[in-house]
């Protein structure tokens, strides 16, 4: 799961070598949101200060 | 700025990303330091970031491509300060050793908020943005940067995978979920 960014990242960079701008572009962005939800699924304790 | 010195440029930030995720793998692989779930979250912010200099590298700069680059950096500056936060109380020592006095998720704030305000500064040229077709679609130095970037993209999901198997990681990881016993090792066995 952690590693899905990560593989996504890996095909945009192939869709890149490949001359694919749009497919890189959309993989890219896919993996960035992948990202935002795994940060939102490990953000869970309370953070040891008071604002 | 022309299109070549924007694409110059942008070939040395993948470079010099690269060899941030370089240092993490060397602290990882010969200080047995393994990278935490916010750690690895900021990593994928800096292999996010590499991936919008590489398409700058490949088909030239564009205003969306500085766009990816810099919501990749804000994602992984949002990550290094949650991770920030989770140590700033008096008498926690942080997670992992210190590198060069700042442990690693203040360096990753400190160099996310560097991309961001580069992608920024580097938007304003606008002459970069005009067609070019003596522009050469390859050279050596953007072949390896490149080639760097995919090797780190990979190395990092694979390295992933050996970390935490198929789900999450845990908090505070020891050792490879996947090499220890029941793992690969069990798959392997006669």
């Amino acid at each position: 799961m952690m590693s899905l960014p990560f593989f996504g990242f890996t095909l945009a960079f192939a869709g890149i070598l490949a001359g694919q701008r749009r497919l890189a572009v959309a993989l890219l962005a896919l993996s960035l949101i992948a990202t935002l939800v795994l940060f939102k699924v490990h953000a869970t304790d309370a953070l040891p200060i008071s604002l | 700025m022309t299109p070549a010195l924007s694409r110059t440029l942008n070939i040395l930030g993948l470079i010099g990303i690269c060899v941030v995720l370089m240092v993490a793998f060397v602290d990882q692989l010969a200080f047995g330091e393994l990278p935490c779930p916010l750690c690895l979250l900021q990593r994928a912010g800096f292999v996010g970031v590499a991936a919008a200099l590489a398409l700058n590298v490949r088909f030239g700069p564009r205003p969306s491509h500085y766009g990816l680059m810099i919501l990749s950096a804000a994602v992984g500056f949002a990550v290094a300060v949650r991770q920030m936060l989770l140590h700033i109380a008096p008498g926690d020592a942080g997670f992992g050793a210190p590198f060069l006095g700042l442990h690693f998720y203040s360096w990753a704030a400190i160099l996310f908020g560097v991309v961001i305000v580069g992608a920024a500064a580097l938007l304003l040229f606008d002459r970069q943005f005009s067609f070019d077709p003596g522009l050469p679609t390859w050279s050596g130095l953007a072949l390896v940067a490149l080639g760097l970037g995919f090797a780190m993209a990979l190395g990092n999901g694979v390295s992933t995978v050996l970390e935490c198997a198929g789900g999450l990681c845990p908090d505070n990881p020891t050792s490879y979920l996947l090499l220890q016993e029941g793992g690969l090792k069990n798959f392997f066995a006669p």
